[in-house]
């Protein structure tokens, strides 16, 4: 599962592109539904099963954006979890 | 300008200032960054409290340093090219805010350098300690400065003609009514509340906010104009 070649293009093309990190993209995910208080315990199963399907969208492409990957994984998301979902797409348009 | 008056304006420049959105966007994305990696929500609440606590110190710090600039050109009386000055001034922010506070998207996000908006949300990620929270507060609110400049200046003009003690209740009121957005989203979020809620709230209310804030600046200009310009032009003729 870990060893997917994977390009990122972050945000704005402004910072280097980096390699695909389901851990990073598991503990983001982990993280918006622990922020609108679902139980640890459910939280780590809706965030392995989006990461897992973010792989297996993730396995014909040579690279993706940033915004991509949270669009596709917030869409995944949001079928477990309505609340994590939105606050996992304000993130980055909070402030 | 008599001391009830002086009060009245203080409390209005503090509500406009409570109204804008910057410091509050900066404590829901540390609200949900703290529950998200697992903190206690005792360590949630210090973190948040230490934030508040930031926030608090610099609105006094900026309008004592204000008050204190105002007085050393001015001393105790205010002349009115200065007071007309001022309401420019917030008739200018106060339209700036109606055409532009919020960025046309989706969210809450702020019209506000993107740098800056950067900088905020990385450190809001990086905030692990109450020390840090409390730094955290005391830039968001210099980040919010470009309109909080309006409520603060005019606060501070109304502040120095004040009798010294006065000056201090003055103080503590703009400062305990600037916190008062901050302060219900800190019981929220101290209470258990979801942050989605929070957030869905503002998104679903921030052009109201922004016409709030907006109408407010432009209502505070008015009022100082008539009252301290047209009032002191008519009553020395």
């Amino acid at each position: 599962m870990t060893g997917l070649a994977i390009d990122i293009v972050k945000r704005g093309g402004q910072r280097p592109s980096e390699q695909f990190s389901h851990t990073k993209l598991h503990a983001s995910i982990l993280a918006a539904c622990l922020s609108v208080r679902t139980p640890p315990g459910q939280a780590e199963v809706i965030a392995r099963t989006v990461t897992a399907s973010l792989i297996s969208w993730l396995q014909t492409k040579p690279e993706v954006t940033s915004h991509d990957l949270r669009r596709i994984a917030s869409q995944h998301l949001h079928t477990h979890h309505p609340d994590a979902a939105y606050i996992y797409e304000q993130h980055r348009i909070t402030i | 300008m008599d001391i009830p008056s002086s009060l009245a304006i203080v409390a209005l420049a503090a509500l406009i200032h409570a109204s804008f959105q910057l410091s509050v966007s900066v404590l829901t994305l540390l609200g949900g960054h703290a529950i998200g990696v697992k903190k206690t929500q005792a360590r949630v609440l210090r973190l948040t409290t230490a934030f508040v606590a930031g926030t608090a110190v610099m609105t006094m710090l900026l309008l004592s340093f204000a008050a204190l600039v105002f007085q050393s050109f001015f001393a105790n009386a205010v002349p009115a090219f200065a007071w007309a000055l001022v309401c420019g001034v917030l008739a200018g922010i106060g339209l700036a805010v109606w055409m532009f506070y919020y960025r046309r998207e989706k969210g809450t996000s702020l019209w506000v350098p993107r740098p800056v908006a950067s900088f905020l949300s990385d450190r809001t990620k990086a905030t692990k300690r109450s020390a840090e929270a409390f730094s955290l507060g005391l830039v968001s609110t210099i980040g919010e400065l470009l309109f909080i400049i309006g409520p603060i200046v005019v606060s501070a003009l109304v502040l120095i003609e004040l009798p010294a003690l006065w000056q201090l209740a003055a103080i503590a009121l703009y400062t305990a009514v600037s916190l008062l957005s901050l302060g219900i989203v800190w019981m929220l979020i101290g209470s258990g509340h979801k942050l989605s809620q929070i957030q869905h709230w503002r998104e679903s209310n921030k052009y109201f906010l922004q016409f709030a804030a907006g109408s407010g600046l432009l209502i505070l200009g008015f009022y100082v104009y008539v009252s301290e310009v047209l009032g002191s032009t008519i009553g020395g003729l």
